[in-house]
């Protein structure tokens, strides 16, 4: 399958900051949508950065589209819409002006689209940007990377600050975009529902270094926790053990065959693990 | 480029609506005082060409404060046109400073009469007021850019004195080597400085 975007031992270190994005690798193939999760502080922005040149990574190639990204490559990032977590646009300006900027900025800005999409999220164009709620302005910023018409949207936190009704017609909109079979979104969140409900492939990420990529039913479907006690966790084969975490009398174990595990280990239980409980387990659990 | 004008447009404007309006009011005053005392159309000049240049140089902080400067180089745009948007920005609120100055000073010469000793007099008055505001952002931008944002304000003040520093230096420099210069020498010189700072492609940061 071909990849839209795909990043190889991609690093970044900051001058008198203790954070390392550390040989972040994966690739994200056309027609699909990529969950990037991870903690605060994990490196979600900063990888993000990265693809988008934004911040000069040390080693590591990032291709977009096949090619890698250089400066003067604007018709590359006509290709790309992004929305930020937070404040994307300045606070004095209006919708309908971001319109008319974006309009000198990219090629393909439809303006008929954006305002379809301001009233769809029911947004006053002429309004400063200042009066907006926190949801408000998200939906400002999808709408102005949706409006030009890209292949690859990169949402850091696009759905927070969103309630659930609007998140499920924002994730709508997503699945709707990700209909066209070259266009995919690299979607980060912490809300991992939203990421169950359209996700294709999950990446998780923390400390600055990838833990897990893996399609997301392959995490439903096929991953699994084992409840151990402290006896049966001595008796598993440390090469099915992913991450553990004890608890007060319990051990969980995730494992990448909950079936294969069942059928060796007859004695243990193993559940269905849910994203959330994966990532707490991969992030605050420990490794053999 | 189109896009980034525009930006910049609607950054600088709240600004240049208040600035306009005191241009406004203090014109009012200059013109109808009698300008026997000259310092105070002199005055009203310079403060529309520097003030507006002063203002345009807040852009890039005002900027800042969201994550639309990070946003703007994710557009199909480059850094270098992002920063001779800046340049062109000024120059454009720069002209209209002068503007501001050039009716002000008209109408003063209607009503009142010709103020100054010599013809060059008030050419040079442009020229300070315009190498001045160019210095300015000559200083600015590479300063705000190569030092962080977070220093911006004082970054203003002392590029606004190193405008101010630099014209009284090289005024005083050209009046001890050239002493008896005439009015086309004069018009010759502030011709030449003018150009060499109003391009953007002379800017290191590019």
């Amino acid at each position: 399958m071909e990849n839209i975007l795909e990043l190889q031992q991609v690093s970044k270190t900051f001058p008198n900051a203790d954070f390392v994005l550390d040989n972040v690798s994966f690739s994200l193939p056309y027609g699909t949508i990529m969950g990037f999760v991870g903690e605060n502080g994990a490196g979600k922005t900063t990888t993000i950065g990265c693809i988008m040149n934004t911040l000069s990574k040390d080693s590591g190639t990032v291709k977009l589209f096949g090619t890698e990204m250089q400066e003067e490559d604007t018709a590359l990032r006509e290709k790309i819409g992004i929305v930020y977590d937070g404040d994307n646009f300045p606070p004095y300006l209006t919708a309908e002006e971001v319109s008319q900027i974006m309009q000198g900025m990219y090629a393909n800005w439809d303006p008929a689209l954006f305002h379809q999409y301001l009233q769809r999220f029911h947004l006053p164009p002429k309004q400063k940007i200042k009066g907006y709620s926190r949801g408000m302005t998200m939906k400002l910023a999808i709408s102005a990377a949706l409006s030009h018409h890209p292949q690859l949207l990169i949402l850091d936190e696009a759905t927070s600050g969103l309630d659930p009704i609007m998140r499920d017609e924002i994730l709508d909109v997503f699945l709707d975009f990700v209909q066209e079979e070259d266009h995919s979104i690299l979607l980060s969140s912490h809300i991992t529902s939203d990421l169950e409900k359209i996700a294709d492939y999950l990446t998780f990420i923390h400390g600055g270094k990838l833990i897990l990529t893996e399609t997301k039913d392959n995490l439903m479907y096929h991953y699994a926790v084992l409840r151990c006690r402290e006896s049966q966790f001595l008796a598993l084969d440390p090469a099915d053990i992913l991450a553990y975490r004890k608890r007060d009398f319990q051990i969980d174990v995730l494992v990448s065959d909950g079936k294969a595990a069942q059928r060796k280990y007859k004695d243990v239980i193993a559940d269905h693990v849910s994203i959330d409980e994966i990532m707490l387990l991969l992030v605050k659990g420990e490794r053999v | 480029m189109n896009g980034l004008l525009k930006n910049n447009f609607y950054a600088m404007r709240s600004n240049g609506k208040v600035f306009s309006i005191l241009m406004v009011l203090l014109g009012i005053f200059a013109v109808a005082m009698d300008n026997d005392v000259q310092t105070l159309i002199d005055g009203y000049m310079l403060l529309g060409m520097i003030g507006f240049s002063l203002c345009a140089l807040t852009t890039p902080y005002k900027e800042n404060v969201g994550k639309w400067s990070k946003y703007k180089l994710t557009t199909p745009v480059k850094r270098s046109q992002i920063v001779s948007s800046y340049y062109i920005s000024q120059l454009l609120w720069l002209l209209v400073g002068m503007i501001f100055a050039g009716v002000g000073v008209s109408l003063s010469i209607a009503l009142h009469g010709y103020p100054f000793d010599r013809n060059t007099d008030l050419l040079m008055l442009f020229v300070v007021g315009i190498s001045i505001s160019l210095f300015m952002g000559a200083i600015f931008f590479p300063l705000f850019y190569l030092c962080g944002e977070e220093r911006s304000e004082v970054f203003l003040v002392i590029s606004g004195l190193c405008g101010f520093g630099i014209v009284l230096g090289l005024s005083t420099l050209i009046n001890i080597l050239f002493p008896h210069m005439t009015t086309f020498q004069i018009i010759l010189g502030a011709g030449s400085i003018l150009p060499s700072r109003c391009s953007p492609s002379f800017s290191p940061i590019r």
